[in-house]
């Protein structure tokens, strides 16, 4: 009886750990999309709207994620008033913050924390074309993720599931 | 004027520096920042040298000189770090910052193909004039501007540096909120170097009342039709009036029905009267009362008001 719980409790551990993998990837996937789609709306402000960059992130901040909206309104508030605080300091602390805690590769978060750093252009076009460099990056790992995404859920949940029957075996 | 205004227009590395110069706030004419040469202020008519620690001082020797990457930091806190954004003002030589304020850039200039301005690199030079309105300014003039409560269109003239945008500033807001000799009515302004109402971001810095509408960076001409059509002024004011084509476009918003506040260099009635393009509106009558500035006793001195026929009607 016992040994039939414990197998049951270790098949379900190892499950949800496959299935707590595979959410991961499905959130990457999901932060990916809204990143690019981001630098897509900043690029297009920056070349037809001519906004400046706090005024951006005040646009920026009507995004539906919780997490973003409140980074880029933190931005916007901390570099757009009188006494300003440097916009490039102010990004890369409030979105390395925000991104610190979400499942992103560091070249990822680094593409879009180093952007402020490359703010100095003096024609919107080549601004525009800076930001639609990093679209362009997220964009591509968007796609990748999104086509593997669905293949790897279903290998991880049945390397968990196998790894949990494994377990159970050889510790039962 | 507050300290904190002026401090807003460095970059926080280097605002330390200022905390001398911002105490000055009401009296800064200038500030004159250039790659490798002494800071200057000018406060009450006075230049003064700034040094390392932001004292104020006499001596040139003892003055702090700004490296060329300090002004590109500078360049870049007032643009809010998106140059781009502020690319067709600095194609035309200046900036307005937030609270009015002006600031000049020269440098290296870029020209396109065909041999227009396209763009300003190594800006070695800024000078930030700081903006005071002055209100009441027109005080003195507002009761000859009124007939039965109807604004008179008036033509102010004065030489360079008269103070003839500071009257207009202010008979345009004392013309729109209202006063003792008639009710505000709606003006339009047509705003082409943003030096009336002072525009950053599209929000007007300087008090321009508040039935004013505000036409920001647009060329006299093609501004005042727009407001015509658009904006349905009682009023229509710009500032120095310079060519057959602004002409042309005053006597047509005056043909609208529009009373007209302008502005014009010149050193008496008879020397505008002299100019070509405003020969023919004067004798037309299009403007009803001219109103004379100079400087020689101090900026915005009235010295004369003049009828539509040119006849003086109060000397000051």
């Amino acid at each position: 009886m016992y040994k039939a719980i414990g197998f049951l409790c270790i098949l379900a551990g190892c499950a949800g750990w496959g299935s707590s993998l595979a959410r991961q990837e499905k959130e990457r996937v999901r932060h990916l999309r809204i990143l690019f789609q981001t630098m897509g709306r900043m690029r297009s402000e920056i070349s037809y709207g001519k906004h400046t960059m706090p005024e951006i992130c005040l646009l920026l901040a009507e995004l539906n994620d919780k997490c973003y909206s409140e980074c880029f309104e933190r931005i916007y508030k901390r570099t757009a008033g009188e006494n300003g605080t440097d916009f490039p300091k102010v990004w890369e602390e409030e979105l390395g913050n925000c991104l610190d805690r979400l499942p992103l590769r560091e070249d990822e978060k680094r593409t879009v924390t180093e952007l402020a750093g490359s703010m100095r252009f003096r024609e919107g076009n080549g601004q525009a074309g800076r930001v639609g460099q990093a679209e362009t990056f997220l964009e591509g790992r968007y796609r990748q993720a999104e086509e593997t995404c669905e293949n790897r859920s279903k290998m991880i949940h049945s390397v968990s599931i196998l790894t949990g029957l494994l377990l159970a075996i050889l510790l039962l | 004027m507050r300290a904190e205004e002026i401090l807003g227009l460095f970059p926080e590395e280097n605002r330390d520096r200022w905390r001398g110069v911002a105490k000055l706030a009401k009296r800064l004419q200038e500030i004159r920042i250039r790659a490798g040469m002494p800071l200057t202020v000018l406060a009450d008519n006075r230049e003064r040298f700034v040094d390392r620690q932001g004292e104020l001082v006499d001596r040139q020797e003892d003055a702090a000189r700004p490296e060329a990457e300090e002004l590109e930091n500078m360049l870049g806190h007032l643009c809010r770090y998106s140059i781009y954004a502020f690319a067709d003002e600095i194609r035309q030589g200046f900036l307005t910052v937030q609270g009015g304020h002006r600031v000049g850039l020269a440098g290296q200039v870029i020209l396109d193909e065909e041999g227009r301005i396209r763009n300003m690199k190594y800006i070695r030079y800024l000078n930030i004039r700081i903006a005071h309105q002055i209100r009441g300014a027109a005080d003195p003039l507002m009761p000859h501007l009124f007939a039965e409560g109807r604004v008179r269109s008036t033509l102010l003239i004065s030489p360079p540096g008269g103070g003839k945008t500071t009257m207009l500033r202010d008979i345009i807001r004392q013309v729109s909120d209202g006063t003792a000799y008639g009710a505000g009515v709606n003006v339009s302004v047509v705003d082409e170097r943003s030096e009336i109402a002072g525009s950053y971001l599209g929000v007007a810095q300087n008090d321009v009342g508040i039935r004013t509408d505000i036409l920001d960076g647009c060329p006299k001409v093609e501004g005042m039709m727009r407001l015509i059509r658009s904006m349905a002024p009682q009023v229509l004011a710009v500032d120095e009036v310079g060519s057959f084509a602004d002409v042309q476009a005053l006597q047509m918003a005056g043909g609208c029905g529009c009373k007209l506040l302008a502005t014009i260099h010149g050193g008496s009635v008879e020397e505008v009267r002299k100019k070509d393009y405003m020969r023919y509106v004067m004798e037309q009558g299009l403007f009803e009362r001219y109103v004379m500035m100079d400087r020689r006793h101090g900026a915005g001195r009235i010295t004369g008001i003049y009828d539509g026929e040119g006849k003086l009607c109060t000397k000051q």
